[in-house]
């Protein structure tokens, strides 16, 4: 299978595009990087400042600023210091774009506003989103089975076509067992070729700390592999001329990659639709609506939007009196339209788990969803990271709100104090378990389809197709 | 003979029992795209219009209140889905479908469906447009690989040029034989969609649209028909003919947009959330701000309007000063804003001058940018949204900021507007672009596009004309 120029031209270009596939995983996910690292490092030097500002304030090397930019009113440091919640890329995020074109990777809770007005949504070209990016996933999950069905669409009816089948078959060996053989190397040479250069750059992208990962990438890769061989064997076996195989092939391709993820997605929105956010948008002005007048008696409304009015006056028992009443106020909002938030995301969640489920039904669907889930790139890790940040969100205000009830000041020491965001957990490998299993199953049906065909064909069959 | 060549080609096709089957499950599937399209285009207007008149109804129904907080409350608008949707939904699940207008800052739009949805959605939906843009190529690669390799494998070719047939007679009729099964299907869809559309009104069906539409896939099919017959004519074998169009068709349809893609992500990039908002927040905090009246950009205005109406102090203006800074402010951010969004919205042209140079290597893309801009759902017509939202909000916020200014004194924060004057604020309404004008935007798609066909056709006669029977 060798001698064909093109078999090599076949592999060079796949380990063109392994190459070119990386390298763009790794320019996102270097970018990343860089705001998650400036964001960190904003964020060290304002408490610098800070720090070196407070200190000087207590020991009156400076002269007092306005109150509403001291540092050490806490209800200043809560606002203007707040922490980076970053989405740190897991080690294998390269792999896969995933959803990370959608959302954005660092969030600052801070001490005032409403925790539904962070925001998630990444900046980005709608076209770029549109036409995905060509990331090793698209490589594996689309270019991979062609690669597969090129080196394999003809093995038996080649033979046949060129008259040397008659010859093969004339030594004491089944077809079965000669068509085996010939796939099972031709298997071989092509794992070869696909898993050295997928390793290599696995490693050069992640480092060898994620090997674990990686031997979970070179298993979906051979699974997925076999599968295909395993289709190509059956068609090999029932099939008619090399042009016949070729269509046949395709068309499972087409089906597998491009049209049953499409049915399946469009159908499980069509019988579960997504809950509507204009809706939610509607129901949450209402209710925050609702929480305004009450909040009206606790605020005068108009102080609310305009803090810089509040009483910079300390000469009042509590200094913070005026963020007091605006957090009385904005709990009010919070109890009135956290049920409609929460109802949504409840549902959301249940539509998407529902949707999730079908992703069995195409090897194409499993593989890109595994991919996702090493990468770190997945709705459900964007998920647990907005679950992550609205959490914090809490524990910051949560800091800071009884001090300010205590009339306490910011002061140097209580910043080592300030909480911590958390670091994103690390990869979850059950789940992969479970996607390597359905694509052993997938195979082990291909295997049965293998064994009901065969059973029905005879040598002379074989020979006479075509 | 055309004609009769022509018949034969697509007879030859209906005999073939897997293209009857091809050609039922495409004709089906493009029908369950047309009616789930249609379902999910209806429960979006619903919701729509619905989610507009709520905020409407909100924003006028407001209790008294300072003009300045009514500001800060703010309203929502709304994107209106363009029925066309039903057929090519473009970007819009990668786009936001609603605008928070509010005082001093303007939003992005949020709540962009595939944020909703799980990775699944990324393999794309079964719409209308995948079904004519990816699948219908297909199919006619499946159909026409072997059109003239077959004729020389089986020494039919040499029966063919005995009749005196000349080699353009013979390519115009495997053409035909080859591009009206995919017209008709392409018809049939189109017909679909209109019906459906039509059921829901008559406003929905833009009928110069749906031809406009017509066009571009027709010439696409042409384009692909041409491509298909040149290369079954120049190959040795079925199979390598087979071969060459079908990575002809991934790298044209999947690879190259996707690598173009990261072509124009590296050249031009976009910038992050985060460092937008870092920009914008600069920019804005060395300027004027209506909440710090201690700023230094403020004190000067001050200083400058004192003198200019020739008082001593704030609260002799003839006006609410708090008002006229607060309004001051607002066009300082407006214009930061406008700067800023003027440079973003460079960025994603030059991306799109990537994608039209890219087109050379890929009919596909020319198609995939006409179609959307002919449903009215591409970036476009996004831009042109969240611009009209803009406008508005500054209007809405001017006209809210002159009441407070007009109507009350400076530091009276007690001043109560009522709802006669939301109400005076008129409604969002938003047109979008005519079809001429899309049209015209997209001149060099539709050039692309004719270069293409007017290419593959000359390699057509020129590789038919090198047919040799063996």
């Amino acid at each position: 299978m060798f001698r064909d120029g093109w078999m090599l031209a076949l592999v060079l270009i796949f380990i063109g595009t392994t190459w070119f596939s990386l390298r763009n995983g790794q320019e996102k996910l270097t970018r990343r990087n860089l705001i998650i690292a400036e964001s960190l490092n904003e964020q060290r030097t304002q408490d610098a400042t800070y720090q070196g500002m407070i200190d000087s304030l207590n020991r009156n090397l400076l002269p007092g600023p306005e109150p509403w930019m001291d540092p050490r009113s806490l209800s200043v440091y809560g606002q203007r210091a707040p922490r980076v919640v970053a989405m740190h890329p897991r080690p294998l995020a390269a792999i896969s774009v995933g959803q990370s074109d959608l959302f954005t990777h660092v969030v600052k809770p801070k001490l005032y506003g409403e925790a539904e007005a962070l925001g998630f949504s990444e900046l980005s070209n709608p076209v770029q989103l549109l036409f995905g990016t060509f990331d090793l996933s698209f490589v594996i999950t689309y270019l991979l089975p062609l690669l597969v069905l090129a080196v394999s669409y003809n093995v038996l009816s080649r033979e046949r076509e060129q008259g040397s089948l008659r010859l093969s078959l004339a030594q004491p060996v089944s077809v079965l067992r000669w068509l085996a053989v010939k796939m099972i190397l031709r298997f071989g040479a092509v794992w070869l070729m696909v898993i050295v250069p997928v390793t290599i750059g696995l490693f050069w992208v992640a480092g060898g700390l994620a090997w674990m990962g990686i031997a979970f990438v070179l298993m979906l890769i051979t699974l997925y592999m076999a599968f295909w061989f395993l289709v190509s064997f059956v068609v090999n076996l029932v099939g008619r001329s090399s042009g016949a195989n070729a269509v046949t092939l395709v068309a499972c391709w087409t089906l597998l990659t491009l049209l049953l993820p499409s049915v399946v997605s469009q159908t499980a929105n069509t019988v579960y639709p997504i809950p509507s956010r204009t809706k939610l948008i509607h129901e949450y002005r209402v209710a925050k609506a609702e929480a305004d007048k009450r909040a009206d008696e606790i605020l005068d409304g108009y102080l609310r939007d305009h803090p810089e009015l509040a009483p910079p006056d300390s000469s009042i028992e509590n200094r913070y009196g005026f963020w007091l009443k605006y957090f009385a106020s904005v709990d009010e909002l919070r109890k009135a339209v956290d049920p409609v938030v929460r109802s949504f995301e409840e549902a959301l969640q249940q539509q998407q788990t529902w949707a999730d489920q079908f992703k069995i039904l195409s090897p194409a669907m499993l593989v890109q969803d595994a991919l996702g889930d090493l990468a770190g790139t997945s709705s459900a890790h964007y998920a647990e990271y907005r679950r992550q940040v609205t959490r914090f969100a809490s524990e910051w205000r949560g800091f800071f709100i009884p001090r300010m009830f205590h009339n306490e000041a910011m002061t140097v020491p209580l910043i080592a104090e300030l909480p911590k965001p958390p670091v994103t957990a690390s990869t979850e490998y059950r789940v992969l378990y479970f996607d390597l299993f359905l694509l052993v199953a997938y195979c082990a049906l291909v295997i049965l389809v293998v064994a009901v065909v065969y059973g029905r064909i005879t040598p002379a069959r074989v020979l006479q197709q075509g | 003979m055309l004609l009769n060549i022509a018949k034969k080609e697509i007879l030859e096709t209906s005999r073939e029992g897997r293209f009857r089957i091809a050609l039922l499950v495409i004709l089906a599937l493009l029908a369950a795209a047309a009616w789930t399209s249609k379902l999910y285009y209806s429960r979006l207007r619903e919701a729509h219009e619905l989610a507009r008149a709520n905020a409407r109804n909100q924003w006028v129904s407001q209790d008294k209140k300072n003009p300045h907080s009514a500001a800060h409350y703010g309203t929502y608008a709304f994107k209106p889905v363009n029925p066309l949707s039903l057929i090519d939904q473009g970007v819009d699940r990668y786009a936001g479908v609603s605008i928070y207008l509010e005082a001093h800052k303007r939003n992005e739009a949020e709540y962009r469906a595939a944020q909703d949805q799980t990775g699944l959605a990324r393999f794309g939906e079964l719409t209308p447009d995948f079904v004519l843009l990816l699948i219908v190529p297909l199919l006619l690669i499946l159909i026409g690989f072997n059109a003239f390799t077959r004729e020389s494998e089986q020494g039919t070719l040499r029966l063919l040029k005995s009749q005196g047939l000349a080699s353009w007679q013979l390519a115009v009729g495997k053409w035909l034989g080859l591009f009206l099964p995919a017209f008709g299907l392409l018809v049939v869809s189109l017909v679909i969609s209109s019906l459906l559309l039509a059921s829901m009104g008559p406003e929905s069906l833009d009928l110069t649209a749906v031809l406009v539409l017509l066009a571009i896939y027709a010439a696409y099919y042409a384009v692909v028909t041409n491509l298909i017959l040149a290369v079954s004519a120049l190959a040795r074998t079925s199979n390598v003919s087979f071969v060459i169009l079908l990575a002809v068709w991934m790298m044209s349809s999947l690879a190259i947009p996707k690598a173009v893609n990261n072509l124009a992500d590296t050249i031009h990039p976009y910038p992050t959330q985060v460092e937008f908002e870092k920009e914008v927040t600069a920019d804005i905090r060395k300027g004027l701000n209506g909440h710090e009246p201690w700023s230094a950009a403020a004190q000067e205005l001050e200083k400058k309007t004192l003198a200019e109406y020739g008082v001593e102090s704030v609260q002799q203006l003839p006006f609410n000063w708090d008002g006229f800074i607060m309004q001051k402010g607002e066009e300082h951010d407006a214009e930061i804003y406008f700067a800023h969004y003027a440079k973003l919205k460079d960025t994603f042209d030059r991306q799109s001058a990537v994608y039209r140079q890219s087109a050379v290597f890929s009919p596909f893309l020319p198609v995939r940018f006409l179609s959307m801009a002919v449903c009215g759902t591409d970036y476009h017509s996004h831009w042109r949204f969240a611009d009209a939202a803009e406008k508005y909000r500054i209007d809405l916020v001017g006209t809210l900021n002159k009441d407070l200014m007009n109507n009350s004194r400076t530091g009276d924060w007690g001043y109560q507007a009522d709802a006669s004057l939301f109400a005076s604020v008129p409604d969002f309404v938003y047109t979008p672009s005519s079809l001429s004008d899309t049209l015209k935007e997209n001149r060099s798609n539709v050039a692309v596009l004719v270069l293409w066909f007017l290419a593959s056709a000359a390699g057509l006669l020129w590789s038919v004309s090198r047919l040799k029977p063996l």
